[in-house]
């Protein structure tokens, strides 16, 4: 342990996300998180845990994405498997996180498209999935049952949880082996609370990612920032339940005003720095995985991760 | 070690003449046991006491001003590792590099660029803090040339030199040292003649070093120099350091464990393949002076909102005092928006306003700096505000019409708000955005 470690006894617990072959799944790669002992990017050799990962936003139906990425991207937004091997190859993603916006449409009942769209985009692609179901509480159960039955197998990330409305996406994390990604908005007891009533009905800390809601630069980072520090802090100081990996999303990064009024030549670099901006922050803060939407944004932080990083590689034992 | 108010009385004349300002030398003692007092405020102390107590009364790290006039700032002076555990108070300068290689026209142009240039965010003017002129050349004379150009702008911002021959950086300072430029940088090789320019223009010093520990050696041989107005560079070769060292150095000086690092951070950004990524750290951990290239536009915005945001308090939500606010020329019969008094919502949901040019009343209710789906999710937006607020304000005689425009995160309570109030509740779009299309379409007055 450094010395620059606050009075630390605690430890950041494992999860692992994805499972290749000999796990039982079919993916390329599989990460463990978690390990750290100390202040993100300190410790150099000791209490590094593993390096932050980059994940890369997709979606089911783009028309609720941002007009930022889908001009960018053209048809390959409509087509999830190939935007899944496009992110893992071309763009460099870690992870792949993939929201289901089609049951965003109302009166969605065509539950067997999900089963369709988690088979596309597990064949798309050899990188860990986080998937993101449904957005309305009444469909939540059929969703989140279809994701982790086609996920089966593959030690998906499934979310979101939140603390009153957190048992469908337990359950089929449960029935199925995955993990669940708890999220609360930006408090550090709620956080706690929820990672509590998760484990109350038998989701283990190692399956559990914390997600302390990040609102984007400008809107709620101020707030974000310091509430994953608290995070990090309370698990090093011995809190076992906060003592789980965040994954942070500052998914308004497109949608504010600084970024939707640029300048239309100058639109999409704005829109890639203030991802970057909030992403790398995040991890600082401690943060195992960031989340971004945009494509440009994944070799910046993949460079600035590896420029920062000075602990083992996913992989390194 | 930090003393205890006891240990610092023991000190102290014992007089309680109150020349200090404070009536008892025990009080006195006790606001220098907590950082925040001045011990030349005694005139009576002798110099083994002031000795004694001079390194462990100052702040944990030295406050240092850079520049003079309107744009000087300062740094340092900041109490925790963390933000959330109180705030920080002194941003980090962020400084645009130029080079005495240059020509007179590019310094000219970076240097009125950070004079002009500024991004209104949250009613607050964001700028960058100066220029740091490069001795690229070698040449006293040249580099005496660009630190020309550059206060020849009139910009006045405040300036780094950056020249590591003392001969050189005296070249320099003869045409700026009347406004406290940041001298960089003194090795342990260099000091000597830095020190003595550092005291002859009363300029503030840089000094670099391998590690921490040879930098503390090295403040320490500068206090012997006299001179206290430092900071430490920690651009050391690989950016994977800075973290490491920036923590360790914030959480030696709070602790008071290694009184020489108490000093606020330099962090030479340029000397990193990426620049933006030294820039992100450096204000997100500890850096009091940031030099970098001139920022892109897209790294521009991002980087003053990303320091802003560190550097408020997490704790309280800026706010703006209730009221009415009019936009433009409104009369009896415009149109009256609800919002909430937290500030980022008032400029947000202003800015659109002013932009849809219908005159208008802003009608500004205590949520206590809440969001508007913050505070109607935490109950502090509610239907009884909004009556007493209609009251207090004496809205019902500023307008003749009895309807209100709620954001439409506060639908649910629009039924609530028209039976405690008996106005008419016409909910609005819940982006801002939309509010110019909504007016021109919706309100007929
Ligand atoms: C930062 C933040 C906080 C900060 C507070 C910031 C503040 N000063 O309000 C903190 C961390 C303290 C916080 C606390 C809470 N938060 Co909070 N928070 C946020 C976050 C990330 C951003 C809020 C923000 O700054 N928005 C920007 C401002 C400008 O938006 P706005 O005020 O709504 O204004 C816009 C519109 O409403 C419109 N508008 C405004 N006025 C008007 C007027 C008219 C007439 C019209 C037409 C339009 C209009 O224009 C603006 C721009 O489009 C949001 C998530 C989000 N994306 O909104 C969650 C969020 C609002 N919080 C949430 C919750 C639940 C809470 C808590 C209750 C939970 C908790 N943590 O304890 C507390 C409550 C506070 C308390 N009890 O003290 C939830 C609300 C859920 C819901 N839908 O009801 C959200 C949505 C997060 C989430 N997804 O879970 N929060
Ligand atoms: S000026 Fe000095 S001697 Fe006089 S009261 Fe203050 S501390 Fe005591």
């Amino acid at each position: 342990m450094s010395e620059n470690s606050p009075d630390s006894s605690g430890k950041i617990g494992y999860v692992v996300l994805g499972a290749t072959k000999a796990e039982g799944g079919t993916r390329t790669v599989s990460f463990r998180l978690g390990g750290e002992s100390d202040l993100p990017f300190i410790g150099m050799n000791t209490g590094q845990g593993s390096i932050p990962l980059v994940a890369f936003e997709i979606c089911d139906d783009p028309e609720y994405w941002s007009p930022i990425v889908t001009s960018y991207t053209g048809d390959l937004s409509n087509d999830a498997r190939e935007w899944a091997g496009v992110a893992e190859k071309q763009y460099g993603a870690d992870i792949i996180r993939l929201y289901l916006t089609s049951t965003k449409r109302r009166g969605f009942d065509n539950f067997s498209s999900i089963t369709t769209v988690m088979e596309e985009v597990l064949s798309g692609t050899g990188l860990p999935l986080v998937v993101e179901g449904s957005n309305e509480p009444a469909i939540d159960s059929d969703v989140f049952q279809r994701c982790g039955e086609a996920g089966e197998g593959e030690r998906l990330l499934l979310g979101t949880a939140e603390a009153g409305r957190y048992r469908s996406v337990a359950a089929a994390a449960l029935a199925y082996h995955h993990s669940v990604l708890a999220q609360s908005p930006i408090d550090i007891n709620l956080a706690k609370q929820l990672n509590i009533l998760l484990r109350e009905i038998g989701v283990k800390a190692d399956h559990i990612m914390i997600d302390p809601y990040t609102g984007t630069l400008g809107y709620g980072f101020e707030y974000s920032y310091s509430v994953m520090e608290r995070i990090r802090s309370a698990a090093l100081k011995g809190d076992t339940d906060l003592a789980m990996p965040m994954i942070t999303s500052a998914t308004d990064s497109l949608s504010v005003k600084e970024v939707r009024e640029a300048d239309p030549a100058a639109l999409e670099d704005i829109a890639v720095e203030w991802e970057f901006y909030a992403a790398l922050s995040s991890a600082i803060a401690g943060s195992s995985v960031v989340c971004v939407r945009h494509p440009k944004t994944v070799p910046l932080l993949k460079s600035a991760f590896r420029e920062l990083w000075a602990g083992k590689m996913p992989g390194e034992a | 070690m930090a003393l205890k108010a006891l240990d610092i009385y023991k000190l102290l004349p014992k007089k309680n003449c109150k020349e200090c300002g404070d009536p008892t030398c025990l009080t006195f003692a006790m606001k220098l046991a907590s950082g925040k007092g001045d011990l030349e405020k005694c005139p009576y102390l002798d110099p083994g006491a002031k000795n004694i107590l001079g390194a462990s009364t100052r702040p944990p790290i030295q406050l240092v001003k850079i520049g003079v006039g309107e744009r000087r700032f300062a740094v340092g002076e900041e109490f925790v590792l963390f933000r959330h555990e109180k705030t920080f108070y002194h941003p980090p300068g962020i400084m645009f590099e130029v080079s005495d290689l240059w020509s007179g026209k590019e310094i000219e142009a970076v240097t009125r660029r950070v004079g002009s240039e500024h991004y209104v965010r949250v009613g607050t003017d964001l700028t960058f803090s100066g220029v740091a002129i490069r001795n690229e050349s070698g040449d006293p004379d040249q580099f005496a040339e660009a630190v020309g150009v550059v206060e020849a702008t009139g910009t006045h911002v405040p300036e780094v030199l950056m020249a590591h021959d003392p001969a050189v950086q005296e070249a320099g300072l003869k045409k700026c040292g009347n406004f406290r430029p940041l001298i960089y940088s003194a090795t342990i090789d260099s000091y000597k003649p830095l020190c003595a320019l550092a005291k002859k223009f009363g300029s503030p010093l840089v000094v670099s070093a391998k590690d921490l520990l040879s930098l503390g050696e090295l403040t320490k041989l500068c206090n012997a120099e006299g001179i206290n107005d430092l900071l430490l560079d920690l651009s050391f070769p690989s950016l994977r350091e800075y973290i490491p060292a920036a923590t360790e150095v914030r959480q030696k000086s709070i602790l008071r464990s290694a009184p020489e690092l108490g000093y606020p951070v330099f962090l030479d950004t340029t000397r990193y393949p990426m620049q933006d990524a030294a820039l992100i750290l450096g204000i997100d951990k500890y850096a009091g002076v940031i030099v970098t290239r001139a920022l892109s536009p897209a790294s521009s915005v991002a980087a003053l909102t990303l320091r802003q945001n560190i550097y408020t308090d997490p704790q309280k939500p800026i706010q703006m005092n209730p009221g009415i606010y009019p936009v433009g020329n409104p009369g009896k019969e415009s149109p009256v928006l609800l919002t909430v008094n937290f500030s980022l919502t008032y400029f947000t949901v202003q800015g659109y306003l002013e932009s849809s040019r219908v005159p208008c009343y802003m009608f500004i209710v205590d949520t206590e700096g809440l969001s508007v789906l913050t505070a109607v999710a935490a109950g502090k937006l509610n239907e009884a505000l909004v009556r007493d607020s209609i009251k207090k304000f004496d809205l019902e005689h500023l307008v003749s019409h009895r309807r209100l425009i709620i954001p439409g995160y506060a639908s649910p309570l629009s039924g609530k708000i028209e039976e405690e109030t008996g106005w008419k509740v016409l909910v609005g779009p819940r982006d801002a955005a939309e509010i110019g299309d909504y007016l021109a379409k919706e309100w007929k007055s």
